[in-house]
């Protein structure tokens, strides 16, 4: 618990970063000297001796203290629960460092061990336990999943996060390329594209029938199931702020996204695949085979990263007014 | 008189019946299975794997995924290959999915409007 009180005090002047509204609803009468967050916010939150990419859900004043309901990005909603500020650090670039820090130490102790644990997530405080009853008096959330045979303690750690270590590095290199191109140079993929993400979809299903000689079938669903995702998230957390205005221009009169974007915000969608499918709670079994099909579509899209991606942005026409660099 | 309204009564309780529990067994697709032991072990497998994928999800936006779970879960028991097509099948035996509610909180997600961002994970040089 006291080890989180370190990165709180370097951090105030960077309260501006990422979203990090000062508006939260903390008065002069702040009951914890340390910092505050406001619902939506993004911030690192301690869970045992790692931090982790969290998002502030609600904030409540209870029993003098501000209460803060986090969910853990990229993890099952049965890990999230009721913290104190002391486990919250604001989503700064130090803090970034410091996850980074945390984490190599703890890799390193690992191994110097017992090789590696599956317990990525390890219960650590008292406090943590009396949160989690909290959670459950107050919010009933969750209650469906009570049946679930896999809700065990140890049962919920989750490899969903496989998925992103797992990324060939070719992909890796082009999502970090797609990044600057938009987000840093100000440029746009030039719609429609061609082949769009349903051309994509399909070629993938052709490549493995032929291969395995037979219609996949668990790989179709698995291929509409993407599709799915791809159209309702693109406009709701696929792009950067820049491309909301291209969006709102491209995509009209109920068209799927699916039929106007390509490779590029496909590509993005696997970094939030993650987060998707821990709401579908799937066995471990099926999910681990799941992991596999997708990483083979990775491949996939690899091997034809010439073809399915550009290789340079529209420098033209980027809409966003705060961008007069 | 009297019995054609016991019979009517009798008509109207099946109906109700058959939404909710396995009535009798399923016209079409009984054929293709071997034993009746099978049929009843299939139904089992079925039902136990509902415990895990709830109908209801059958009708929101995980919907393939949960179906995919499905199809898996049976392939495992059975070590055979189920279609999509199949395991619908066999669930509208026992639910009638259209009338399923899709269950509110899975669509969170999906309700607040976010930009993207790259993990900083995605920025490391490989050592």
């Amino acid at each position: 618990m006291g080890s989180s009180n370190t990165g709180g005090g370097g951090v105030k002047e960077e309260g501006a970063m990422d979203g990090a509204k000062n508006n939260s609803p903390t008065g002069s009468d702040s009951p914890n000297d340390g910092d505050t967050f406001s619902e939506g916010e993004k911030v690192f939150a301690y869970h045992g001796p790692l931090i982790y990419e969290a998002k502030v859900q609600k904030v409540e004043f209870r029993d003098n203290e501000w209460r803060y309901f986090v969910h853990y990005l990229g993890w099952n909603k049965n890990w999230d629960e009721w913290v104190g500020s002391d486990r919250l650090l604001k989503f700064t670039e130090e803090n970034i460092r410091k996850q980074q820090a945390l984490e190599k130490n703890q890799l390193s102790d690992k191994t110097a061990k017992s090789g590696r644990s599956t317990q990525y997530k390890p219960k650590s405080s008292n406090d943590a336990k009396v949160d989690k009853e909290d959670m459950k008096n107050l919010a009933a959330k969750g209650k469906k999943r009570k049946s679930h045979p896999g809700t065990e303690e140890k049962d919920r750690r989750l490899p969903e996060k496989l998925l992103i270590s797992q990324f060939p590095l070719a992909l890796k290199k082009q999502l970090v390329d797609d990044w600057e191109f938009v987000t840093q140079l100000g440029k746009l993929v030039k719609l429609p594209r061609s082949p769009n993400v349903d051309d994509i979809l399909k070629k993938y299903l052709e490549y493995r029938t032929k291969k395995d000689g037979m219609i996949a079938e668990s790989v179709a669903e698995i291929l509409k199931g993407l599709r799915c995702y791809f159209d309702k998230a693109l406009p709701v957390m696929l792009l950067y702020k820049k491309e909301r205005q291209q969006y709102r221009e491209a995509v009209r009169d109920n068209a799927s996204p699916s039929t106007v974007y390509g490779a590029e915000h496909l590509l993005r969608l696997f970094v939030k695949l993650p987060e998707l499918l821990a709401y579908v709670n799937m066995e471990e079994e099926a999910l681990n085979k799941l992991q596999q099909k997708l990483f083979d579509f990775l491949k996939f899209l690899q091997k034809n990263q010439n073809s399915f991606f550009l290789s340079t942005y529209d420098g033209s026409k980027v809409t966003d007014e705060l961008d007069i660099k | 008189m009297a019995k054609e309204e016991r019979e009517a009564v009798g008509e109207e309780e099946q109906e109700g019946l058959s939404v909710h529990s396995p009535a009798q067994a399923p016209p079409s697709s009984a054929s293709s299975l071997p034993k009746e032991q099978t049929q009843v072990e299939l139904e089992l497998r079925l039902l136990e794997a509902l415990e895990v994928y709830p109908p209801a999800k059958l009708q929101g936006i995980h919907r393939h995924f949960v179906l995919y779970g499905l199809m898996e879960h049976l392939r495992r028991n059975f070590e055979r290959h189920f279609s999509a097509d199949e395991v619908l099948q066999l669930l509208d035996r026992f639910f009638n999915l259209e009338m399923l509610k899709p269950d509110d909180e899975e669509a969170e997600i999906f309700n607040q409007e976010d930009d993207f961002t790259l993990p900083q994970s995605f920025f490391v040089k490989e050592e």
